[in-house]
């Protein structure tokens, strides 16, 4: 029972057939080449494939592909504008947030929500927000500090 | 982890769903938030033939404050509650639940009726509901009925829904004025966890706010469903609060839950567990009655 859906994904629309039983996870990474995103636990326990779906983070491995049209999809692909990295990048990038990178799409999306919707978070704030996102390297410490230091000087994107 | 295939169906409004589902009955799940259904799909725990998704019915998402009652779509996202000014006011301990549910991914994808309609022990908004005296309305093509919490759940993973009813609503009423209630949520962990015990005391002063009026307490993951300790709450009405008072309502609740051994705690730790809980969220649930109707 295959539908054709149009996803709108880092503001482009994708036409494409989909089954009924494939994730919005699996679509983004084996249909559409967006690897960036990543398959971790698979069951929303570990937050690597964090996407934001009408601003909101979620777990796109729990979203069906058919769910999402209609959706404003944004995955870490849509964060940098050519070579020029998103200010959360650079400063993940300038902190040294980032171990073995598995889980860092994951943790760039959930940040990126988090500062639309408050520029100025505290360290409770932003642990609070990050607590569906898990470093399997336990790098936690250069996360938090790379979200602190990015302040409200530039809109966020 | 791949999900097995199934037939997908996303009716427009409520009725269009109850008739799906009024002809393939057992053989369908309605789908919601997909965060407890498409995880147990993936691990081959279930594997209906059929998914209704829910998520295109409009009035689902609602949610509707009165003068009376609030009323809470099925479909209602747990971080929509969370972040409710109207909860945070006057529904603290519904607030607090569900704020604790799962992460904040999760939370922006679980509904209010999700986290019934599993029906698992543990779940976070149950006791809160129950101890607020909230009802459910089942709806069917034959029709539908409104049904106290309370009489919903019959065990893990079990209600007294039919396999062609939709759980469409959640009503809550407004507790009264004098009134206040607190959640305590036990876990290992402050994220993704699992409660080892929840509990929600609530309760209702009389007019000059000297004697409790009224009193709800609910246990959660100490029983095969969310029990309410009705001996402890028989102990608090008509008495002047105080800790004496609070120290034996919580000492009988512990004495009525049924704790079970698990990899989470044991049994005779979750007995011990509800009686410092209980007693803690009956202090906090008398200080918000006290400050009615300010902030604490």
């Amino acid at each position: 029972m295959e539908r054709s859906v149009i996803l709108t994904i880092n503001h482009k629309d994708y036409e494409l057939t989909v089954e009924p039983n494939e994730t919005l996870l699996e679509v983004l990474r084996d249909r559409l080449g967006l690897t960036g995103t990543k398959a971790g636990c698979n069951t929303g326990d570990c937050g690597a494939c964090t996407v934001l779906m009408d601003e909101k983070p979620v777990n796109s491995c729990l979203v069906l592909a058919v769910r999402a049209q209609g959706c404003t999809i944004c995955t870490v692909e849509g964060l940098a504008e050519g070579e020029d990295l998103h200010r959360i990048q650079a400063a993940f990038l300038d902190k040294g947030a980032v171990q073995c990178g598995f889980c860092t799409p994951g943790m760039l999306m959930t940040a990126k929500a988090l500062l639309s919707e408050n520029p100025h978070p505290s360290k409770d704030e932003i642990k609070e927000a990050l607590s569906g996102n898990l470093c399997r390297c336990t790098g936690y410490v250069k996360i938090i500090e790379a979200i602190e230091s990015v302040t409200d000087n530039e809109k966020t994107r | 982890m791949i999900l097995p295939k199934f037939r997908y169906y996303e009716p427009r409004t409520i009725i269009e769903a109850c008739q799906i589902m009024a002809e393939l009955k057992d053989r369908a799940r309605p789908l919601a938030g997909g965060t407890d259904l498409l995880v147990n799909m993936k691990k081959g725990i279930v594997s209906p033939e059929s998914v209704v998704s829910l998520c295109e019915i409009q009035d689902l998402g609602d949610i509707e404050s009165s003068g009376t009652i609030l009323r809470i779509g099925a479909c209602h996202t747990i971080s929509g509650l969370a972040a409710s000014d109207v909860l945070r006011q006057r529904f603290r301990a519904l607030s607090t639940s569900s704020g604790s549910l799962g992460s904040p991914l999760i939370r922006n994808l679980a509904t209010a009726g999700g986290n019934i309609v599993s029906a698992r022990p543990a779940a976070d908004l149950p006791p809160s509901l129950m101890a607020y005296g909230a009802s459910v309305i089942l709806k069917s093509a034959s029709g539908e009925r409104i049904l106290p919490l309370h009489d919903f759940f019959l065990g893990p993973g079990q209600t007294v829904m039919e396999a062609d009813e939709i759980l469409s609503e959640i009503l809550v009423p407004n507790p009264p004025p004098g009134s206040g209630a607190a959640y305590i949520k036990l876990g290992n962990r402050r994220s993704l966890e699992i409660a080892v015990v929840n509990v929600v005391s609530f309760i209702a002063l009389d007019d000059r706010a000297e004697t409790i009026r009224k009193s709800r307490i609910v246990l959660g993951a100490v029983a095969p469903v969310p029990l309410r300790a009705v001996f402890a709450e028989q102990l608090l009405k008509g008495e002047k609060p105080g800790d004496l008072l609070f120290h034996r309502a919580a000492e009988a609740a512990a004495s009525e839950c049924m704790p079970i051994d698990d990899f989470r705690g044991s049994a005779r730790y979750r007995r011990a567990m509800v009686e410092v809980l209980v007693e803690r969220a009956l202090k906090t649930a008398l200080k918000r009655a006290e400050n009615w109707p300010g902030e604490e």
